[in-house]
């Protein structure tokens, strides 16, 4: 019996030793992850949710709740080529739902990259369409957030919910859902690095986001409240979603040694 | 240590061959269905390779498809309104009623076959199969619930957390184990056996009027209700209103085309399944047949194949009657693996 106890502990340490080498192979050819962080704002201004906002127009809004979805990240690197990020079919890995309503969930990290030098980074506002009809999904993808829509089964790509005086809807509720459908799939963003981004196993970076909710208004479409106080379907929504894509800058990137993302900060 | 004597191993077979009838009888309401696809049959467009049907899966499946507790108010199961008797459709409802007595806005259809069918719903609403339960468990009018609550209501349950333990080799109840589970049931509900599946495969002989019934399908039905699975999955307006008070396929696809268009439903069991079309209006075949011959009303998105109706002889309507019941699946009805048990 003991012997058999001797035999499980050597296999044991074995198998660690092996897992800690491939750890180490993979850390020596590859880099690190890449944190982003995603703050919310209007203008220069950080959001705040139930805070009164003008557009261009003078529409006043306000947020209640903002929250969507992230997904299929890839880098350019500086020769052209992709660094695509890892997504696997048997969990939600690499689809972030994104919530102002929760500090967590506005960062989180990607890769780990290979080391090399990257010049931009590009992602849906949403779930790409093979995902979107894979089933039942759990994680972040779990239907049970509420993030999906039932009438006409897939997910809500971004959802926002407010309030305008100008908005004709009951109680001036102001309502847009995005998701996906036949011909409407999810937008992509792509976004220039202003300088190239270096990413090594010793150093990462960290991408500081702005989401803009201005541009929501006052984007690609220009969207007043009292015509469109809803948006709940993926024809009624186009604009929307086109206006989503465009929420998104690049404020910052900075540097972000192995210990410090080790260390969350 | 000695060897038992070699006739005693006998005794095992005998027991064996006299208990075969009732060891029969129990597997039959105990066995687990597979997924098998009827010879001549497309392949199927769900895929249980990523949710491999096992006994206590299905098992669970079928508890969770009879059991309220997924409703809001644990009053409305999926079984209240999918009766096996009428092949998982609700006999004699034009509409059924869901929480609070509420009456839903369409017929509620017959469940067989579903691993074949594209799209479910009356308007092709639910894209997955393992998606569909999420709809009438969201709907107010249905069991006015939500994923979330159904969730959090199996967790804190006696005797879910071990069932789905079971079902799934590991501790956990989430949304993703409930709605697998609920597919393996709902996923091999195969209905393949009827005295029509027998005539095809040359194992039952037809009599001359259901032959001519068959003829006459073959002409004027089968460009939509396409065989084997009797309908080819498209959204078609078959008349029913000039102007369609319901907009169907419409709401889903944004397209103009689609006002008053539904799923062109499956004829399997229909003689089990009334009341018939979208809405529950048809309270017989007789009055189907009508519709077809003399009530068809004009629209911009009539289909066009009905733009002449389909009028037909006393005798053919007859023929066409008598061949629509050999679309009854007797052993799908009384087949024991998917009847409400009480274990």
């Amino acid at each position: 019996m003991k012997r058999k106890m001797n035999l499980a502990a050597r296999r044991l340490a074995a198998a660690w030793l092996l897992l800690l080498a491939g750890c180490g192979h993979g850390a020596a050819q590859g880099g690190l992850p890449l944190r982003i962080e995603i703050s919310h704002v209007v203008g220069d201004a950080p959001l705040q949710l139930g805070d009164s906002y003008k557009t261009a127009a003078g529409d006043v809004w306000s947020a209640e709740r903002l929250r969507y979805y992230l997904s299929n990240f890839r880098l350019r690197r500086a020769d052209g080529s992709w660094f695509v990020n890892p997504q696997s079919a048997d969990s939600s890995r690499g689809y972030f739902l994104v919530d102002e309503a929760d500090a967590a969930s506005k960062q989180f990290q990607i890769g780990p990259l290979p080391a090399g030098t990257y010049s931009g980074i590009e992602f849906l506002v949403g779930v790409d369409a093979t995902r979107n009809g894979a089933g039942a999904q759990t994680g972040t993808l779990d239907p049970a957030r509420g993030m999906f829509w039932t009438w006409n089964t897939g997910y809500i790509f971004f959802q926002f919910e407010g309030h305008s005086p100008q908005s004709s809807d009951a109680e001036h509720a102001l309502t847009w859902h995005v998701g996906g459908g036949t011909g409407a799939p999810a937008r992509s963003v792509f976004l220039q690095f202003q300088s190239p981004v270096e990413i090594s196993a010793e150093n990462s970076a960290e991408l500081h986001l702005h989401a803009d909710l201005a541009r929501l208004f006052d984007g690609a479409h220009v969207l007043h409240p009292a015509t469109q106080p809803t948006a709940m379907d993926a024809a009624a929504s186009a604009e929307v979603a086109d206006n989503s894509a465009g929420l998104f800058r690049i404020d910052h990137v900075h540097k972000l040694p192995k210990a410090g993302l080790a260390a969350g900060l | 240590m000695k060897r038992p004597a070699l006739w005693l191993l006998g005794v095992p077979l005998l027991v064996v061959v006299m208990a075969a009838p009732l060891a029969r009888a129990m597997i039959a309401a105990h066995a687990t269905p597979r997924l098998q696809v009827p010879q001549g049959w497309p392949a199927p467009r769900y895929d249980f390779a990523g949710n491999p049907v096992t006994a206590a899966g299905f098992a669970l499946g079928r508890r969770l498809f009879y059991d309220p507790i997924l409703s809001r108010d644990g009053s409305v199961a999926c079984g209240s309104c999918h009766q096996q008797f009428a092949a998982f459709a609700h006999l004699d409802h034009r509409v059924s009623h869901g929480i609070g007595g509420v009456n839903g806005k369409r017929n509620t259809p017959g469940l067989f076959n579903l691993a074949w069918q594209p799209d479910l719903m009356w308007d092709g609403s639910v894209h997955h199969l393992e998606m569909q339960p999420v709809a009438p468990m969201s709907n107010p009018v249905e069991m006015g619930g939500s994923l979330a609550l159904a969730v959090d209501k199996l967790r804190r349950d006696a005797r879910y957390p071990e069932l789905f333990a079971r079902a799934f080799g590991s501790p956990g109840v989430d949304s993703q184990r409930l709605l697998r589970a609920l597919a393996q049931f709902t996923g091999t509900l195969v209905s393949a056996d009827s005295r029509y599946d027998r005539y095809v495969q040359g194992r039952e002989a037809f009599t001359p009027q259901e032959h001519e019934g068959l003829d006459l399908f073959r002409q004027h039905c089968a460009a939509c209700h396409r065989e084997p699975l009797f309908s080819d999955f498209s959204y078609r307006n078959n008349g029913l209103d000039a102007a369609p008070r319901d907009a169907g396929r419409a709401v889903i696809s944004g397209r103009a085309e689609d006002q008053g268009r539904f799923r062109v439903p499956s004829l399997r069991n229909v003689a089990l399944t009334a009341p018939y079309m979208h809405d529950g209006r048809y309270e017989t075949l007789e009055q189907v047949l009508d519709h077809y011959a003399a009530g068809i009303q004009p629209s911009p998105t009539l289909d066009p194949l009905l733009a002449h109706g389909v009028p037909l002889t006393a005798g053919e309507r007859e023929a066409l009657l008598a061949f629509l019941d050999t679309l009854s699946d007797e052993n799908f009805i009384h087949d024991r693996r998917f009847a409400e048990t009480h274990d």
